[in-house]
This record gives C-alpha cells, structure tokens and sequence, in this order.
C-alpha cells in the first residue's frame, strides 16, 4: 500500500477552508441575489457583498470603499499597475517602475505600458534576491507614475524592503503598488502602517477558492478601469458582483489572520527543519535568497547536476508535489527570469526546485521527504549528461 | 505483488499513442505518459511563451481517464538544435531533408530515453506503425501506416527496450479500439501529415525565419535543362525538390520535371520524366538494426521514399558508414537528404540518408 501523497506546493495554490465553502453556499443557494437589484434578493446580495468589503478592508488595514474585488492576483496587479499608469497617462509621469523578480502579471502590464507609450524601468536585484534600494534612488525621480515591487518573492520567497521602498515613492510623489499575492497571512500587512497605494492579494493562496482577488486602493488613488460597462466598485471593476466568492475572500482572510502567528512559527520550523535536513545530506545544494528575509512557507534550491524537470517528475512519482517556480500553461517547465535576474548560472537556475510547506504539510511529510531526496540526487546525478 | 516493470510512453495527444497508452495500462504495466513539447507554439507573442496546444491537452485527457501520471517534457532546445537546424541546413544544401528519421534518431529515442533512465522506466513506448521483435524492428502489419521508413537511425541497443503496441495493428482497428475505450477526442482525430513544427506546409517561410530572406537558397536563380538550356528563373532553390512540377516554366513539349538541384550555381536543373530514373542508390550516415549486416553481393530490398514499394536491389560496396546500391529496376526521383532503408522482408536491416 502506497503511502499518500505529500503536498509541497502551497505557493502555487491551496485547498479550499471547510469553513469557507459553508459561508458560500448560502450564496448560491437561496441567497442568489444580484447585489444591484432593489428588491430584496438584491437587498441581502448587496449586504453580504458590503460586509465582505468591510471584513476584507479590516484585514488590510483599509476602509470598505479602498477594497476593489477582482478575479484574482493577476487581474489585481494588471489594474493596479496598468490602470494605475494609464489614469496618469499625459500628466508629465510617464514612467513605471518595477523590477526584474515580479511575477509575470505586473510584468507584462508594466511590459504593455510600454508598448503604450510608457517608459519601463527594473530596479536592480541583488544575488540574495532583494531589490536594490540605491538602484531605486537612481530610478524613482519626479517623471514616475507608478512603481511596483512585490512584498514576497513567488519563487524564492524572499521579502522585499517595502517600507523603504514606498517612502522613496513617496518622496517623487509616485504612486506605490505591492503585489502581496505570496505576503498575505505570511507578514503584516497593514495599510495603515505603511503608506502602500495599492496592494493586490490572490485568495486561493490562503483557502479561498480559486477565482477571487482584491486590490486595495488608498482614498484618492486613481486607477484607469479594465472594464467597462458597470457602475460595480464604483466604476473600477464593472461587472456582476460575485457574492460568494467576496465571501469566501472575507472568510479566508480573517481565518489566515487568526491564526497567523501559530501557523507561521509552524511554517518556520517545518522548513527551517526541511532545509537544515536538505543541506545535511546534499551539502552542495544552494538555497535561493538564503541570507536574505524569507516569508516562512518558502525553500527554493538547486542541487548541481540536476535539472528542474527530471527532479519535479521523480519527486510527484514518489508522491511529492513541488513547483519549479514558473510553470507554463502545459506545464512544461521554463527558465526563471526571477533566478536569471538574480544572477544564479543557468545551469543552477534551470536546477530550480521550490517546496512550499503550508495548512497540509506536518513533520511525517517533512520526515519523509527528507529521507527520500538523497536517492534522488544520487540518481538525477548520474543521469546528468545524458540529455 | 511483484511491482509492474515501468514504460515511458511517449504521448502525442493522437490516437495511435493514446491507445498505446491503453494497451499498456490495460496488460498491467506501471505506465508513464510524457508529452514532448517540441517548439514554442505561438512564438509570435514574446509575453506569451506558453504552449496550450490542444495535443497536449488531449494527451492529458486520456492520461487521467487511464489513471496514468502525465508530464509534458520540455524538448525545445535538443529539438531545435538535432532536428530544425538540420532541416534547415539540408534544404540550404539543395537537399530534401526528412525531420521525422532526426526526431526518431535523436529526440525520441536517445533524448527520451535518457528521460525514461531517469525515471527507472525500463521501457520506451511509442504509437509508431512498427515492431520491435527480440532486439529486431520489423514492419508494421499495416502495409498502408509501417513507419519503419523513419526508424531506422535509432540506436539498435535500444530496440531491446522499445514497446510498439499499435504496430500489430490495422489503423481502423487502432481507432476502433480507441472508440471501444472511450478515448476523449482522440479516436476521429484526422490523421497528421504535416511535419509537426510546419503545420501549415509552408516550410519556405521556417526557412525565411531562420536563414533570412536574402539566404542564397532563397534567392532567385536559373531555371536549367540537362543540356544547359536556360528555360527561365526560379525563387529559390530551396522552393524546389526532385520530381516536383509545380512552378516550372509550362509552354509546349514534354512536361518538365525537376531533376537535379545545383546549391553552388543556385541552378534548378529541369528535364523529362525518364531523366528521374535511376537504379543506383548511395547513402551515408548509415546505421546498421541487425547484428550482422548485409554485404556487397547480398540481395536486399531498399525503399527510397515514406510508402514506395519495396524495390529490390544488390548490395555493391559497404563502407564505414556508406553503402551503395544497385536497382534491379529503374526507380524515379531518388533525392538526396530522403532516406534509403534497407528490409529483408518485414526486417529492417538499417538505413542512411540518400546523397
């Protein structure tokens, strides 16, 4: 009898809160109320959508009316970042900054900004994977109209210097967006501690479903809509608002928040304990973002002689989910332009394997991933050359 | 229970591999399904470097109704640098390259085998209208889909480990079986005759992409008959292969037929359709699939193209690596870059490409 799989792979997604699913249901149920309808169904909709806006605001340390819902992390960042150059489009701040380690939704909007007309700027990464903030200085100058740095890296899980980053922002009167998609439930994040203007927060990484978002948008922040059609959120995401899901989001973020300080110190010592273990038995292994603040779920390595995709088939073949990092649509594994920008060789980078240990992952499955990976090395390696 | 020995099966998304893919999973093997992806699918988009291709979402499909793990295998790199390079070189020769036997050779059965090593997958697996006989290839049962035309190069040490379920079998009886089992999508698939990485046929424009439109195979030149006649120009070189009619200069006489390509003068040398008859065959790059190879004098039979008869020929010189043939009969348009193979009956004896 085979034993069950292991799951280390929270970062790409998580399961769905049993509690969460019992605060939806009603919502398509008999509570199936298009929230902008005056009659009575609309009337509980409309409610039910307000608190989960006032729930959601109170986790981010934000007003009700700062929350915009979207359908996800990357519909949050392309209407943060896009929208938010767009809106100053023509205004002298012609500029987005942002930098090479991003995932790939501000990327491409920061990209498409550019084939619009914009002036693109990637702020420098050091080897550990933090953000340069001399780098930052020499790009943040009064023509900025966006900049956008993520508060934990996807890949490696390294936090970035956001409190310094936004006061640099600030000081040349540029609009700051931090994608938190990875930071949520993982370090505070406070809206009313630091001066972010945008922040966007994925809830499927959390248990929320699949399929919601929120970008958090400071009082007086303009953000350009990506649609058009509707008055919903007040004309920033028109469209049918989604009520369980709003939900859902509410749910997951004040479950993640009660509990975040427990579950992150259990996060911190089952990875601090998978990668001491790791390091022991395959001494050459190299820790991505090492030495750097690290979010606590996070381990990115590379064992030379290996490569991601023959490591990802060998480990789910044992029964071990993990990620590379950058999946593509058919799950073919790809490059890391975040290791790439960190300056790791393409021969380690392309050996990139990242484990995310969350709500599933207890000390048997650390145990047991520890015991198995040595033979894997040992035989990934012998395997090296041959393709 | 004895643990199942472990086959990396190679799955196009297509209805022969999947329903190899069935046949295996249903004799008990510990099946391990694998898509190659090959070339970036919608390069055109640099933000988009993703690769949705429906065949690989139909490999999938039929993955999970098997209860198989599935991996799509990220081969761009091998498969640009062993089999489009090469394609394209061999076109900017004068010649007619034919992708599938460097696929074959180095992909599929070198590069995936590495793969498979590195799973534990003692055996390969493919949906190839062939068999594999005790370290032996032999024919397909159906003459009409054999594929052994474009195995030849592959290593013969792993013949040993290669499983061909469907090449016992009759092309409608692949795609009734995969009816009877209910493969998604797969079973009316229609058949794939394109080259997998030109799928619209138009392989002038890979060349454009990659050699350049002023590449001298691309460039305009004389249209020549035997006898130095010049009929006309041409568009390039490339354009034109041994045998082709199409853009030839019409008028009156005799329809004229390309015979030969001359890359140094950028010359298509045009003449009668006797002028493609031939009855001798040298080919290099030889790989031998039987321990003991023919010699010069041995009868054997060669086939010079993907489904022309079987022709019979003896064997005049074997050298390392080349080997020349004499024809019983005339055949027509012998073309440099094709593939000779060379069968003892259903045996493949091994092959070369044409020079």
């Amino acid at each position: 009898m085979p034993q069950p799989p292991i799951y280390l792979d929270h970062a790409a997604t998580t399961p769905v809160r049993p509690e969460v699913i019992e605060a939806m249901l009603p919502y398509f149920g008999a509570k199936f109320g298009n929230s902008s309808s005056t009659h009575r169904w609309g009337r509980e909709a409309r409610a039910a959508t307000d608190a989960a806006r006032e729930r959601i605001g109170a986790c981010l340390g934000a007003n009700p009316d700062e929350i915009c819902l979207t359908s996800g992390g990357t519909e949050a960042d392309n209407l943060a970042v896009l929208g938010g150059w767009r809106v100053q489009r023509g205004s002298g701040r012609n500029a987005v900054v942002t930098t090479p380690i991003e995932h790939k939704a501000v990327l491409a909007s920061a990209h498409q900004a550019a084939k619009e007309g914009g002036d693109e700027r990637l702020l420098d990464v050091d080897a550990t994977g933090v953000v340069s903030l001399e780098s930052a200085r020499t790009h943040l100058r009064p023509d900025v109209a966006i900049a956008s740095v993520m508060w934990v890296n996807n890949e490696t899980g390294v936090i970035q210097p956001i409190e310094e980053l936004v006061a640099l922002a600030k000081n040349v009167g540029a609009v700051f967006h931090t994608d938190a998609v990875q930071a949520f439930g993982k370090i505070v994040i406070d809206a009313k501690l630091t001066p972010f203007d945008l922040c966007s927060v994925s809830g499927h990484k959390f248990g929320a479903p699949k399929g919601i978002g929120a970008v958090f948008v400071r009082r007086g922040t303009a953000l350009a809509p990506l649609f058009f059609g509707g008055t919903q959120d007040r004309g920033r995401r028109p469209g049918t608002e989604n009520v369980p899901m709003a939900i859902a989001l509410a749910t997951a973020m004040e479950l993640t928040l009660r509990e975040k300080d427990a579950e992150c110190a259990r996060l911190l010592a089952l990875r601090d304990r998978l990668e001491a273990a790791l390091l022991e038995r395959v001494p050459d292994a190299v820790v991505h973002g090492r030495g750097a603040p690290r979010a606590p779920h996070m381990l990115s390595l590379s064992v030379p002689g290996t490569d991601s995709e023959s490591m990802l088939i060998a480990l789910d073949l044992q029964g071990v989910a993990c990620s590379s990092g950058s999946a593509c649509q058919s799950g073919s594994v790809t490059a890391s332009h975040v290791l790439n920008a960190m300056g790791v060789p393409p021969e380690l980078g392309s050996a990139a394997v990242r484990m995310s240990v969350g709500k599933l992952t207890t000390d048997e499955h650390i145990d047991r991933v520890v015991a198995l990976f040595p033979a894997l090395i040992a035989k990934a390696r012998s395997m090296a050359g041959r393709f | 229970m004895t643990a199942k020995a472990r086959v990396l099966v190679a799955m196009s998304g297509g209805v022969d591999s999947s329903v190899a893919a069935a046949l295996l999973v249903r004799q008990g093997y510990d099946v391990v399904g694998v898509t190659m992806k090959l070339f970036e699918d919608g390069s055109e988009l640099p933000d988009r470097p993703c690769c949705s291709l429906d065949s690989t979402s139909d490999a999938r499909r039929v993955a999970e109704l098997l209860g198989i793990p599935h991996y799509v295998l990220n081969m761009v790199d091998h498969f640009s640098r062993d089999v489009i390079a090469d394609f394209v070189a061999e076109y900017a020769r004068g010649r007619t390259p034919i992708p599938c036997v460097r696929c074959n050779t180095f992909t599929k059965f070198s590069d995936l085998v590495a793969k498979a090593d590195g799973i534990d997958a003692q055996y390969v697996a493919t949906g190839h209208y062939a068999r594999a006989i005790d370290g032996e290839l032999h024919r397909g049962l159906d003459d009409n889909k054999d594929q052994t035309y474009f195995l030849w190069g592959i290593n013969r040490l792993v013949l040993k480990r290669l499983m061909l379920p469907v090449g016992t079998m009759t092309k409608p009886e692949t795609r009734a079986l995969a009816r009877e089992l209910e493969l998604p999508r797969v079973a009316d698939k229609p058949e794939s005759q394109e080259i997998c990485f030109v799928p619209d046929g138009d392989y002038v424009k890979i060349l454009r992409r990659e050699l350049g439109d002023a590449a001298p195979a691309l460039s305009p030149g004389r249209i020549v008959t035997m006898d130095g006649r010049d009929v006309g120009e041409h568009g390039g070189f490339a354009r034109y292969t041994i045998g082709q009619r199409r853009g030839l200069p019409g008028g009156s006489g005799d329809p004229l037929y390309v015979v030969a390509l001359r890359p140094e003068t950028r010359e298509v040398v045009v003449g009668p359709r006797e002028a493609l008859l031939g009855t001798r065959v040298a080919a290099s790059g030889i790989n031998w699939l039987v321990e003991t190879p023919p010699l010069a004098g041995d009868e054997v039979q060669v086939r010079i193209r993907h489904r022309a008869p079987l022709a019979p020929a003896v064997v005049e010189q074997v050298d390392d690596g080349e080997v020349s043939l004499s024809l019983l009969s005339p055949v027509s348009a012998i073309s440099p870059g094709q593939s000779a193979v060379f069968y003892d009956g259903t045996r493949v004896l091994g092959g070369g490409f044409i020079d």
